[in-house]
């Protein structure tokens, strides 16, 4: 074991956690203390602050609810403190999750005699950056040196893919229905490389759900019939839901199942003996509708991508429900998909996070190996690779390195010095004068080759190397894990600057120069220049989520930042997504960096109440807009938003009665409807939309025509027919895209005329009497003028971007912009 | 996607790369950058020479991946004049915030 890697993945369940190792050729799933390769996210505390984790603590759920807690993930992010009575003490969400993570990190060590002290760990797909940094901490309490987050369906499709065999090209789609989440992923296998083509998934459809559907069925056969939204009856629901959820897991062998409780149910102080049946029959009808909606996710993530029923490779189903035949059988029916069998679908995402580990070149084990002695060299080369060529890049340290450097392929064939072996050499690789070196290797298909490196000084002796050899794995590889969100600064104008688009490779980095709206005076408190964080797919601000703000106040700036000054702020992403960013301001040379409200924001139950009856009533309004014009998509779609409400209320109703979880679930909901709601708002407005993209097109047309490269005709070709096709589908958002990549071609051909400034000028210049700083705008107006008559464009350009920045920005707008002080 | 940042001139390879080689030629450069390969550190553009860095790197590899990025870059590429790969003018002398600003990822 000493010499090989550990590669070690870890997922982190809503309802259930798992972990797997990977040592370069096989992946084994790690059982805990009782045997198991699951383990309940259960954490209980009891009165001596004692902790339990997993099955034991599951069995505390029904008898001492109030110090056992299930279901934290959830709220992860949010910073609420979960209480302990009997230990008279509370925990964060990411602190129980540590004490999941320091159990499974626990059964390794016991299962194979090493420390671990790295691994990675899933998340859902749809994870807000919060969330991920919680997870972070969460691995860090639990004594993690470093991890690595990857997102779900990633994990699962990898070690799906591990084991094709190179049968499995094509597009495949990863059904992944956890506790508490969907998520539907689209891949596509090709060259041994995975691809994450789309995504998609519903952040409220889990196997809750499906237990919630049963728990109520249950209950409206008792004769005292309890209801979630009163706290007084919580206890008597939890009891029945856990006995629902046996239920569940019992008829996924057997036609029936017999619900009883050991203990009466005490509901309204009244005794109600639990004793039913239950039909396999009954809670199929009951989950149908829920199933189905997770079918209509699927669809519509291969409508958007060109896929019809049919055409999938290959069906992965993952998380404890599609254990259930019912699911297997209707998914596979509606799809028209084979479902790949031999996957376990409980453990298959930890074994995934374990592959994807020797991707990331992350060895689990705490402590190095002791490093031989000999001439030290630096190696960069694939822990695990696609490609069967893959490049070693190296660099030895200090002066007068070796000459020749060759790799030497020792394992990986038959066994050194058997008959068969198969060993295999490089031809010699040059050394540079400053010590580099690059050298190609040959793997085998799907081992693991260990090659050793020899080394040659200027005479030809053999120079000993520290280290001495080096692995590869050959197998399924995936990238660079990518952003599931598009992050961004919400600007005074209340739009968005993206920073970085969905799906763009972590970890990244970028810089903007923002111009602020403001002057922050040196010393006062109450002078702030806000930059507010937002993720969201949406160019409002208001319609993403604030996931951060980075706050510049007078008090700590060196000297006053007068309005208009620059600043470049850099958000940065580190392969587990989490952020950092920092704001630079020239003109002061001093440079920020503390994030703050990395929060979840709360959910009060009042709030909600309000948020819900605001939709409602706006839901009303353009249900009588969509009648009246006969739009006949929207009101299918407005018919969705309203079941989507509803559900929403139910949730909120379990809030009030004190269901945390619920409140986070509906203020989520709710923000998707708000979401939802803009995108209705927008076909309400389709007329107009439509007439705005025939001039658009128009325009474009004909400035690029004029004006553009060969290449931005060709492309303006593509957007024109983009276009067309959005307005043949009534799609407003994808018109908006559309239209908005049109004006980015006509502004580059048009920018690239001398009138062009010219233009712009005149049009600041109308606007004079607005600006801010009136003396210095008539000035840049005074030298514009000048800058026309000689012709200098270069000077004109900027003179007109100083313009615009002291141009005023709209209130309403600035409040949309979550009150941001950049623009 | 156009010129100076267009994905091939990044990764330093022909509109005819297969799939295999646009990854073993980032996962080559992303090494000699790590070591501090000093021909790694720029590229060749129509544009004149480059600075290469391995956020830029990963961002080429991820758009060649996607067929419709990718084939936005060829076209790009296509339509480009040659590549300038003159050697790279020596650096002005650096101002004091210069360190400063390349930590926070500004490409000089």
């Amino acid at each position: 074991m000493a010499d090989t890697p550990l590669y070690v993945g870890i997922d982190l369940g809503t309802t259930n956690s798992a972990a797997a190792v990977f040592d370069g050729e096989r992946v084994s799933v790690v059982r805990n203390a009782q045997g198991a390769t699951v383990t309940p996210s259960v954490v209980r505390l009891d009165k001596q602050g004692r902790v339990t984790v997993g099955a034991r603590a599951r069995r505390f759920l029904e008898q001492d609810p109030t110090n056992t807690a299930a279901e934290f993930k959830r709220l992860m992010g949010t910073g609420k403190p979960i209480e302990f009575p009997a230990a008279a003490t509370t925990r964060k969400p990411e602190e129980l999750s540590a004490e999941v993570l320091k159990a499974l990190r626990q059964d390794i060590t016991d299962q194979l005699n090493v420390t671990i002290d790295r691994a990675v760990i899933s998340v859902p797909a749809l994870f807000e950056l919060p969330q991920s940094a919680a997870t972070s901490e969460a691995a860090r309490l639990a004594g993690f040196g470093r991890v690595e987050l990857l997102q779900e369906p990633i994990a699962s499709a990898l070690a799906a893919g591990w084991r094709a065999d190179g049968d499995g090209a094509g597009t495949w789609l990863v059904f992944d229905l956890g506790g508490g989440t969907f998520d539907a992923s689209l891949l596509e296998t090709r060259d041994g490389l995975l691809r994450v083509v789309g995504h998609d998934g519903d952040n409220f459809l889990g196997g809750r759900d499906f237990d919630w559907a049963i728990t109520e069925h249950l209950a409206s056969q008792l004769p005292v019939v309890p209801r979630r939204n009163n706290p007084a009856h919580a206890g008597a629901l939890r009891a029945l839901r856990m006995a629902a959820e046996d239920a569940k897991i019992e008829l996924s062998r057997g036609e029936r199942a017999q619900v009883t409780l050991a203990q009466p149910l005490v509901i309204d102080g009244q005794d109600v003996e639990v004793d039913l049946e239950l039909q396999r029959a009954t809670v199929e009808r009951l989950c149908a509708p829920l199933v189905d909606r997770a079918i209509e996710v699927c669809v519509r993530l291969m409508t958007a991508h060109g896929l019809g029923s049919g055409q999938l490779a290959r069906l992965v189903m993952v998380g404890g429900p599609t254990v259930m035949p019912m699911v297997r059988a209707r998914v596979a029916a509606r799809l028209e998909a084979t479902i790949a069998l031999g996957h376990d679908p409980m453990t298959l995402v930890a074994q995934g996070a374990a592959l994807y580990a020797a991707t990331a070149g992350l060895d689990g084990r705490a402590t190095s190996i002791a490093v031989p002695a000999g001439r030290q060299v630096w190696l960069q080369y694939p822990a695990v690779s696609a490609d069967l060529t893959p490049h070693v890049v190296g660099k030895f340290i200090g002066a007068d390195p070796p000459v020749k450097v060759k790799l030497v392929r020792t394992s990986g064939g038959a066994a050194p010095g058997s008959p068969g072996e198969d060993t295999w050499t490089s031809p010699d690789a040059t050394v540079g004068p400053d010590g580099t070196w690059l050298s190609t290797v040959t793997l085998l298909p799907r081992r693991a080759c260990t090659f050793q490196i020899e080394a040659r000084g200027a005479g030809g002796e053999v120079v000993i190397v520290s280290p001495p050899s080096l692995t590869i794995v050959q197998g399924l590889t995936i990238g660079d894990p990518p952003l599931s969100r598009t992050l961004g600064v919400a600007l005074a104008n209340g739009h968005v600057q993206t920073y970085l688009e969905r799906g763009a490779p972590l970890p990244a980095r970028r810089t903007f120069t923002h111009h602020t709206i403001e002057t922050v005076a040196k010393g006062s408190s109450d002078s702030v220049l806000r930059i507010p964080i937002v993720q969201g797919e949406l160019s409002q601000a208001h319609l993403c989520r604030l996931v951060g703000t980075l706050d510049i106040g007078g008090d700590v700036v060196v000297d006053t930042v007068p309005t208009g000054s620059a600043v470049e702020v850099t958000i940065e992403l580190d392969r587990g997504g989490r952020l950092a960013a920092r704001a630079l301001v020239p003109a002061i040379g001093q440079m920020f960096e503390h994030v703050a409200h990395l929060l979840v924001p709360d959910a009060a139950p009042e709030a909600l109440d309000a948020a819900l009856r605001d939709l409602r009533r706006q839901l009303m309004d353009a249900r009588t807009d969509a009648f009246r014009h006969g739009l006949g998509q929207m009101i299918e779609r407005l018919d969705r938003i309203e079941s989507r409400l509803s559900e929403a209320e139910r949730d909120i109703d379990a809030a009030h009665g004190g269901d945390a979880d619920a409140a986070q679930r509906a203020r989520r909901a709710l923000l998707d409807v708000d979401g939802t709601m803009a995108e209705a708002e927008l076909a309400r407005k389709w007329p107009e939309l439509d007439e705005q993209a025939r001039h658009a097109a128009i325009s474009a047309s004909s400035t690029v025509g004029m004006y553009g490269t060969e290449a931005e005709r060709v492309l303006l070709q593509d957007v024109l027919s983009a276009i067309e096709k959005a307005r043949r589908d009534r799609d407003p958002a994808e018109l908006e895209r559309q239209m908005r990549l049109a004006q980015r071609l006509s502004n580059a051909a048009f920018n690239r005329t001398p009138e062009a400034w010219e233009w712009y000028f005149e049009d600041a210049a109308s606007e004079v009497s607005k600006c801010r700083d009136l003396p210095r705008a008539q000035k840049l107006v005074t030298e514009g003028k000048a800058a026309i008559e000689r012709s200098d464009n270069a000077e004109l350009r900027r003179i007109v971007k100083a313009l615009w920045q002291l141009l005023p920005e709209n209130s309403e707008a600035r409040r949309k912009g979550f009150d941001s002080g950049v623009r | 996607m156009k010129l100076a940042d267009n994905p091939f001139f990044v990764l330093g390879v022909t509109t005819e790369a297969s799939r295999i080689e646009v990854e073993r030629e980032a996962q080559k450069l992303l090494g000699m950058l790590e070591l501090g390969f000093a021909d790694a550190r720029t590229y060749a553009t129509p544009l004149g020479p480059r600075e290469r860095t391995a956020e830029m790197v990963r961002a080429a590899v991820a758009a060649l991946r996607d067929p419709y990025r990718r084939l936005v870059a060829e076209l790009w590429a296509h339509h480009a004049p040659a590549p300038k790969a003159e050697p790279p003018v020596p650096e002005p002398p650096a101002p004091a915030r210069a360190g400063l600003r390349r930590a926070l990822g500004w490409r000089p």
